[in-house]
């Protein structure tokens, strides 16, 4: 079991599915990188050892466990022997050229070689790290990203519109299909600088839970408002909030049926609301009431929908928010519980709704990412979704994937000799 | 109608200039945003249109203009915003309207859905389902059927037929039809018509026509050369008797939606409830004639569907008979369900009522008709009645901020 991610296996088993090749390299930076993060390095070197000792043990005779488990350490180890290779040559080749000594017609091949060595430890750096990186269960999905204004009146909700344009930028950029699912602002129209609300944007592409899950939290901006006369900075806030989006295509309708499922609602658990007009109805009125509310009791998790003329397809959509809001409560209190399982937790910094995760800075054009502590200067590209803002999200995703590495390394440390 | 509070009305100005004169129509904030929107989008399409046609894109324009209508159109309380935007969704369809055909509404899209469902689901059906829509307007009803039963299954040729005496409407329902086969997920099957018919008149009263009258029915059947033998009859005739009319419908109904569709024609010695039911003795008659074996009314409230309930006992042919509420497919909950000699399903006002009889049962999931009402007639005093349920008085019938409650989700099977 040392090979696990750290949601419940359950749920991987349900959700993990082969990611195509050309997605990999959301799911780190080490893509562009040459290094392997120091605590995946050291979980690679450990099991190397096991594997080792494992071998030697199945030559005294033949044991399925163990054989079974050096089946699914081989990827690593060799991915890791890959690795040492590709540095070692790099090591070589690098003193060889910066060695005085070296005779001329040696220096030419050896720098001629160098380049293509690098790029194989690209690779191999790669590998390795996917070989070990735990895989958040729900990554392949679309995803839903929730916005709203925190703290700091209307200037905090013209920040979220800013940030909805950002997000919806990145994703036309980087061809990921979105669409507003929900949008509220305080007259109805898409304008820049309009105050926001509320504004729900369904990210339809594989993968895109995967990408966009650590941009769930606080993200705060300090700037001079339009409407601030004295020059004064002001400092207010939006979150985002991200989930998995559930449709049909995501997930099969075994998931929705089955009671199991993180997806499941009870329909008798929820309380369907329809505006409609009081008193006769029928012939006697004709306004358009098309508003849907729904409740899920238990909780008393409400979800109103009024965005189209359409009551069916209010009601439609108020059951993919629904569903999503209560998996992501029902997933958050899992891992909460599992953390505090933990015996030593170590530097596990859990993404929350009350985390601030971001900066933006419009005195000094900068965007800080909290977590990662990657500064980068070109606020207006970032605030355009481009490739500034994706600089930005690698590092958390990165930072995100050594925490979570860290906290695998920290759940099995104690109980290494322990499990059998 | 009470007065806006000046509060209410500088709060909105101070959001949009123009969700004041939105206000008046709407009565509440909410709505009024949701208008604005919609008005908003639609001015988008059209003037995106325009521009790709080689016009000019003036929005505001158009936008104030349609505010304007909405708002005053000449009257204390505007014209319906349907008639505007020139559409309206009924359940996932979005059908043309226009001036001079009724607006189709939510409650009759609910119960025609629940009632494509239950046809959808049952096992066995014949090869050709016939279905007569008597009233038909906009062409609402057929269309719906349609994409609500092709949309899972395809086994069955569905066959409709809707009548109405308003050439305006007919000419509306064609243009929907065609507008629809033209959008990407029409299901390609099945063959729908409409007729130009009077559904009211006897054909055998001996009174001279005027040649540009519409046919009676019948006639007109025979003289389309149309089926004269159907599975399913569905209507939603004119139900609103003369003293409802004043007093229980919306302004921007009275004003501005035809008369014809809404009040049935009087008659001397006729009293007002009379009149206001003067459909449905017609309209049984003519399911006898077309020997349906499900037939599906929509009224104005729980008394109306009492007495049209006892009419279609009192043709001593039906299996079951039964009341539907504004959601028949919500399960009501219990709370003030009156006893009744018809089961009364879903929640909501008393809508529409349902009659089957033969194979019917089994197109509608019953279990071979077994729950029988159509046995001898058991009259309930008037004045009981009238305790059941009173039709509110709905002059300023709007309160969007109340939801109406239902329980589950989702359609138990
Ligand atoms: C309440 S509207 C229903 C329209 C449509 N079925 C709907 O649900 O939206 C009633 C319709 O009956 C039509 N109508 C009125 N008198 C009629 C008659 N004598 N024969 C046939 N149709 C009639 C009107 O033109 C109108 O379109």
């Amino acid at each position: 079991m040392k090979v696990t991610p750290w949601v419940c296996r359950s749920c991987l088993s349900r959700f993990a599915r082969p990611l195509p090749s050309h997605h990999i390299r959301f799911q780190s930076t080490a893509s562009t990188s040459e290094s392997v993060p120091p605590a995946l390095l050291a979980r690679a070197r450990t099991i190397a050892f096991e594997h080792k000792q494992l071998t030697e043990k199945l030559t005294d005779g033949f044991d399925t466990r163990a054989a079974k488990k050096l089946g699914e350490y081989s990827a690593i180890v060799n991915a890791l022997k890959e690795w040492d290779k590709a540095k070692e040559s790099v090591a070589e080749l690098t003193s060889l050229i910066n060695d005085p000594t070296t005779d001329p017609e040696l220096l030419a091949l050896a720098s001629d070689d160098l380049g293509a060595t690098r790029t194989h430890l690209v690779n191999a750096s790669q590998s390795l790290t996917t070989s070990l990186v735990p895989i958040h269960p729900f990554a392949h999905l679309p995803c839903l990203l929730e916005i709203r204004p925190g703290a700091g009146g209307s200037e905090a909700a013209i920040f979220a519109g800013d940030l909805l344009r950002m997000y919806q930028g990145f994703c036309n950029r980087n061809d990921f299909r979105s669409t507003l699912l929900k949008y509220e602002n305080i007259n109805g129209t898409q304008e820049a600088g309009v105050p926001l609300s509320e504004a729900v944007l369904e990210i339809d592409s594989e993968n895109a839970y995967g990408v966009f899950r650590s941009e769930a939290g606080v993200h705060r901006v300090q700037r001079v408002p339009a409407t601030e006369t004295k020059g004064r900075t002001h400092t207010s806030a939006a979150s985002v909030h991200v989930l998995p989006s559930l449709q049909e295509n995501s997930l099969g309708e075994n998931d929705i049926e089955d009671p199991e499922s993180d997806y499941y609602i009870d329909p008798k658990e929820v309380k369907l609301e329809v505006m409609r007009a009081r008193g006769a109805g029928g012939q006697h009125v004709n306004t358009t009431e098309s508003a849907v509310r729904l409740t899920h009791i238990p909780t008393n998790t409400t979800v109103s929908m009024q965005d189209s003329r359409s009551q069916p397809k209010n009601k439609e959509k108020a059951w993919v928010l629904l569903r999503s809001r209560l998996a992501q409560t029902r997933r958050e209190k899992r891992e909460e519980e599992m953390v505090a399982m933990r015996r030593s937790v170590v530097g596990v910094a859990r993404m929350g709704r009350g985390d601030k995760v971001r900066t933006y800075n419009w005195n000094q054009q900068r965007v800080t990412d909290h977590r990662s502590g990657t500064t980068v200067h070109d606020l207006d590209d970032v605030m355009q979704g481009g490739h500034t803002l994706d600089k930005v999200m690698e590092s958390v995703r990165s930072w995100l994937m050594e925490k979570d590495v860290e906290a695998l390394l920290a759940e099995e440390a104690p109980t290494r000799d322990v499990k059998k | 109608m009470p007065r806006l509070p000046t509060s209410l009305l500088r709060k909105a100005y101070a959001i949009d200039s123009l969700l004041p004169p939105l206000l008046g129509p709407c009565r509440d904030l909410n709505s009024a945003r949701n208008e604005l929107r919609w008005l908003r989008e639609h001015v988008d399409k059209v003037s995106r249109a325009r521009y790709t046609k080689g016009g000019s894109s003036a929005k505001g324009g158009l936008l104030r203009t349609l505010v304007r209508k909405r708002v005053s159109g000449g009257k204390p309380i505007g014209a319906p915003l349907q008639y505007g935007l020139g559409t309206e969704y009924f359940g996932d369809l979005e059908i043309e309207v226009r001036p001079g055909v009724l607006i189709p509404r939510p409650e009759t899209a609910a119960s025609v859905t629940h009632l494509t469902r239950l046809v959808r689901d049952a096992r066995e059906l014949p090869t050709e389902l016939r279905i007569l829509d008597l009233c038909t307007g906009t062409g609402c009803i057929p269309l719906l059927f349609h994409d609500v039963f092709y949309s899972v299954r395809s086994d069955v040729e569905l066959r409709f037929l809707g009548v109405d005496i308003s050439s305006k409407a007919i000419a509306l329902a064609n243009r929907n039809l065609q507008r629809l086969r033209r959008s990407k997920k029409y299901v390609h099957k099945g063959v729908t018509e409409f007729m130009l018919a009077d559904v009211l008149v006897n054909p055998f009263a001996d009174r001279a026509r005027r040649p540009d009258e519409p046919l009676p029915l019948k006639s007109a059947l025979n003289f389309n050369k149309k089926r004269v033998f159907w599975d399913i009859l569905v209507s939603n005739p004119p139900y609103i008797s003369p003293s409802a009319f004043r007093t229980t419908t919306a302004r921007s109904v009275r004003g501005f939606e035809p008369r014809l569709a809404l009040v049935p024609p009087g008659e001397a010695g006729r009293s007002d409830t009379e009149q206001g039911d003067a459909f449905y003795p017609m309209l049984l008659v003519a399911a006898i004639d077309a020997e349906v074996k499900i037939v599906l009314l929509e009224v104005a409230d729980l008394d109306q569907a009492y007495r049209v309930a006892r009419m279609a006992q009192g043709m001593q042919v039906y299996d079951g008979i039964e009341i539907w509420r504004d959601q028949p497919d919500q399960a009501h909950d219990g709370s003030s369900q009156p006893s009744s000699e018809f089961p009364i399903i879903g929640q909501g006002n008393g809508r529409s009522v349902l009659c089957w009889r033969g194979p019917g049962a089994l197109w509608l999931g019953k279990n071979n008709g077994e729950a029988s009402n159509a046995g001898p007639l058991v009259q309930k005093p008037y004045s009981e009645l009238d305790s059941v349920s009173k039709p509110e008085a709905v002059h300023s019938s709007l309160h969007p901020e109340s939801f109406m409650q239902m329980q589950g989700g989702r359609r138990n099977v």
